[in-house]
């Protein structure tokens, strides 16, 4: 054919050129790929259609995360129902959370800041709002990350490591390589018995509507007549989302509200998180799964309250108070 | 002639043949339907997309669907289609014997179409075009999905049995006297083309039955509840819809094969080397599949594999590139409609190439995974290569199919209309997703840059809607009253041009 030098000599070129792109991200992520020994472990819950964290000494935040600059941080990131992507843009940290499984991944936050925390897979109704804050705050008192104790622990980061304890301090990594299966409805029980050892640890300082998981089952015991459940399967839309969906109460009594779903959920005043005065009258925030909360309505006024939930937003119904 | 608007034919005379001719010529009318319909979609995407917040959809729910639909249908209504039926319009004639081999079985491969659809479109499903369990398991109730799963698993049945067909019709039926490598590029590419889709489909058809036995709550392969793992149905459908992607593009390049030295008037520079990139990309093309799938939790030396596997592919489509940039220097150019179609293909199919090389590059994938930055880049293949392809053999089959002219200064306004919509578009898709837009949403966070460039990309996008409507005027209007052309030489290239329609002898209907 007669034109077998140029062609070799492009082919040669643009195979040079990939070489030289394939051994430059070969080396790149080669150092991405193991955290520091001394990270301090977050482990991340995706769930339609927020985002939970939780740190290694049991704190617990909802659609929020503090962390230290300077420290690394490694995250343990799971779901609990479908497959979501934990993403921070400007960081350009991006790590699917898929059910049944513990992806990790890690870094160390230099700018101090408020950043943008976003799902990047498609998960559903409210995909496009799930969203959090990060906040990366100065590190005042200029500690390093825990040091680590004698033995030097190494994260071993196949993508698929290990799961921490909550609540307890330890950042023991076994590293395996092996994938440990996470059950998704051990997830949020853990995350319940982290957050009672520590309940207020950050319920002051998150925002709006970020608190802390589930509240304390002592206080539920009051002698309200006046209950409220979310029954199981309020998640889909369709299904009945309150029981009763129409409440009626006296000025005054305390209403017991319990979740017998497997998704978290709130009772918030309002027609619709895009109301003016949602959650203004009354907020539960979020009641995690077999978790309690309750309202008192002594400082609402009386008349027709249409509620829902934030997280679900189909999820309506309507309280009269007498 | 096969399409004679002002003497038509009976109508079932066309439906009811077996004559490759008329099936060719279904598959390429109903691939032109999807076409549009699709693209009806992808217009009120843009109109959404123009401002932040919620205004033209009731929510995400109604946005999925759309862009669910949207991509099922331009994906495996127009590209599989139209590929099919050009396949099926030429095949025969370049490999010089009577019809398909088996003329009956094209037919059925073709009217499997209009009933999956009927069931895509009646469905309208919210699962994406990838389904990814376990939203599609466990989230999407009714029976939208499960009319996409059969309206996709109907699909890829038709697919393997035109496969079939063609690889029997090229290897078994040639005329004796044309050996295998004097035969055109084109039919190698549909060769190759149908060889990949025997290889690759039965996965994918495997993995629905699979995603629908579990919707069913029978099984729960993909069910991390019942021990499944949903990551296994990535891998499956990955390793199918990876080659895919070359499926799509490569009986584009076979166009671009016949259209060019056509046009340049001068002879292609290297078939061998041409011959040889098809083939090797139908067998490293089934080695990269999981770099879709970086970001799911991938060890080190899978995601390694897989970006070396990927950048294995990229030489074999750079020498398509070169050998078409060779056989243009120095030829007679006529920059006809086709030409000018398949020039605006090279220059952005090397575009997209490029941004598949970062895409692959294992830590800028993790900046680039599933934000905007993706729907540009494969947005740029498939309406930048593999469309403009398809579209500029359209103009190139219509005087062969119709016997008539099209209207050449409309067509030159499509291209630039086209073109310049699609450079604009899907370019400034590629930044939105650097600056952190997710992909899949109906609303995104009012920020000056992202309000700025959606807009920007939204006039890309109804540029490119407006010049496909001046394209189906076009091709309406010059179809019944088009000036009638010299079948030897429509394009008025001159003498000396033999391979342009030296096969197109009218065989007689069945």
């Amino acid at each position: 054919m007669g034109h077998s030098t140029p062609e070799w000599v492009y082919i040669g070129a643009v195979t040079a050129i990939l070489i030289w792109v394939g051994a430059e991200s070969w080396n790149i992520e080669h150092t991405l790929e193991y955290a520091p020994p001394n990270s301090e472990t977050v482990r991340v819950v995706g769930q339609q259609w927020f985002w939970s964290f939780q740190h290694a000494d049991g704190t617990q935040e909802i659609n929020e995360l503090h962390v230290k600059e300077g420290i690394p941080y490694r995250f343990e990131i799971v779901s609990s129902d479908v497959v979501h992507s934990f993403n921070i843009p400007d960081f350009a940290m991006l790590m699917d959370a898929v059910p049944g499984r513990v992806n990790t991944m890690w870094n160390i936050f230099d700018e101090p800041g408020e950043y943008l925390i976003e799902c990047r897979e498609y998960c559903g109704m409210l995909h496009q709002d799930m969203r959090a804050r990060l906040f990366v705050e100065p590190n005042t008192d200029n500690t390093t990350a825990s040091q680590p104790e004698s033995e030097p622990t190494i994260s071993q980061g196949t993508g698929t490591a290990t799961v921490v304890a909550p609540g307890g301090g330890e950042v023991g990594s076994t590293g395996t390589g092996t994938m440990r299966v996470v059950e998704p409805g051990n997830i949020t029980a853990s995350n319940e018995s982290g957050a009672s050892d520590n309940t207020s640890s950050t319920a002051s300082d998150s925002g709006d509507n970020a608190t802390t998981g589930s509240t304390n089952g002592t206080s539920t015991t009051s002698a309200a007549g006046v209950t409220l459940s979310i029954p199981a399967g309020a998640a889909t839309p369709g299904n009945p989302a309150y029981s009763p969906d129409t409440l009626t109460v006296t000025k005054g009594e305390i209403i017991a509200v319990s979740n017998d779903d497997t998704a978290p959920h709130t009772v918030t005043s309002g027609a619709s998180p895009g109301d003016a005065d949602a959650g203004q009258l009354f907020d539960t925030s979020i009641i995690m799964p077999a978790g309690k909360a309750e309202i008192d309505t002594s400082t609402i006024d009386a008349g027709e309250h249409p509620f829902h939930c934030t997280v679900h937003p189909f999820m309506t119904g309507t309280m009269t108070v007498q | 002639m096969v399409l004679e608007l002002k003497k038509p034919r009976p109508i079932w005379e066309i439906i009811f043949s077996t004559h490759h001719t008329d099936i060719g010529l279904l598959y390429i009318i109903a691939s032109m339907v999807a076409l549009f319909a699709g693209g009806a979609l992808a217009m009120a995407i843009r109109a959404e997309l123009f401002l932040p917040g919620v205004q033209i959809f009731e929510g995400q729910a109604d946005f999925s669907r759309f862009f669910t639909v949207h991509g099922t249908t331009l994906l495996f209504l127009w590209l599989i289609p139209f590929a099919a039926g050009a396949g099926n319009y030429l095949i025969p004639i370049m490999v010089r014997y009577k019809d398909m081999a088996w003329p009956k079985l094209n037919a059925v491969a073709f009217w499997m179409i209009p009933p999956c659809m009927f069931l895509i479109w009646g469905g309208f499903s919210d699962t994406t075009w990838n389904a990814y369990p376990p939203y599609s398991i466990l989230k999407a109730p009714g029976p939208a999905a499960d009319m996409w799963i059969v309206g996709l698993k109907l699909l890829g049945l038709s697919s393997v049995l035109g496969a079939i067909n063609f690889t029997v019709t090229i290897l078994k039926m040639k005329h004796p006297d044309l050996p295998l490598m004097k035969m055109s590029l084109f039919s190698w590419a549909t060769l190759v083309t149908s060889l990949m889709i025997i290889v690759a489909i039965p996965t994918f058809a495997a993995s629905l039955v699979m995603l629908y036995t579990d919707r069913l709550g029978v099984t729960g392969f993909f069910n991390p509840e019942m021990g499944g793992d949903p990551i296994a149905y990535q891998h499956l459908f990955w390793f199918t819809f990876h080659p895919e992607v070359y499926i799509f593009v490569l009986p584009g390049i076979g166009m671009m094969y016949e259209m060019i030295p056509t046009f340049s008037r001068k002879p292609l520079f290297s078939y061998y080397s041409g011959v040889v990139a098809l083939i090797v990309i139908a067998v490293i093309g089934f080695g990269s599949w999981a770099h879709h799938m970086f970001a799911v939790g991938m060890s080190f030396t899978e995601k390694t594999v897989f970006m070396v596997g990927t950048l294995a592919a990229v030489p074999s489509s750079a020498m398509h590139v070169f050998n078409f940039l060779a056989t243009m220097w120095g030829g007679r150019i006529k920059f006809a409609a086709p030409m000018l179609f398949s020039v605006g293909g090279i220059l952005l199919f090397f575009s997209a190439g490029a941004g598949g090389v970062v895409n692959t590059a294992m830590p800028l994938d993790f900046l680039t995974h599933d934000s905007y930055w993706v729907v540009g880049h494969m947005h740029l293949f498939i309406m930048g290569t593999i469309t403009l392809a398809f579209v500029g053999f359209i103009y190139y089959l219509f005087p062969l199919i119709t016997g008539r002219m099209y209207d050449q200064r409309l067509a030159k306004i499509h291209f630039v209309l086209t073109f310049v919509g699609i450079a604009v578009i899907f370019g400034v898709q590629h930044i939105l997703g650097l600056y952190g837009m997710p992909r899949r949403v109906v609303d995104y966070l009012p920020i000056p840059e992202l309000i700025i460039m959606n807009q920007i990309a939204s006039f890309g996008g109804w540029a490119i809607g407006a010049s496909f409507i001046l394209f189906l005027y076009n091709m309406i209007k010059s179809a019944m009253f088009g000036k009638p052309v010299d079948p030897k030489d429509p394009f008025e290239l001159g003498h000396g041009v033999e391979y342009y329609y030296d096969y197109a002898r009218r065989e007689p209907h069945h």
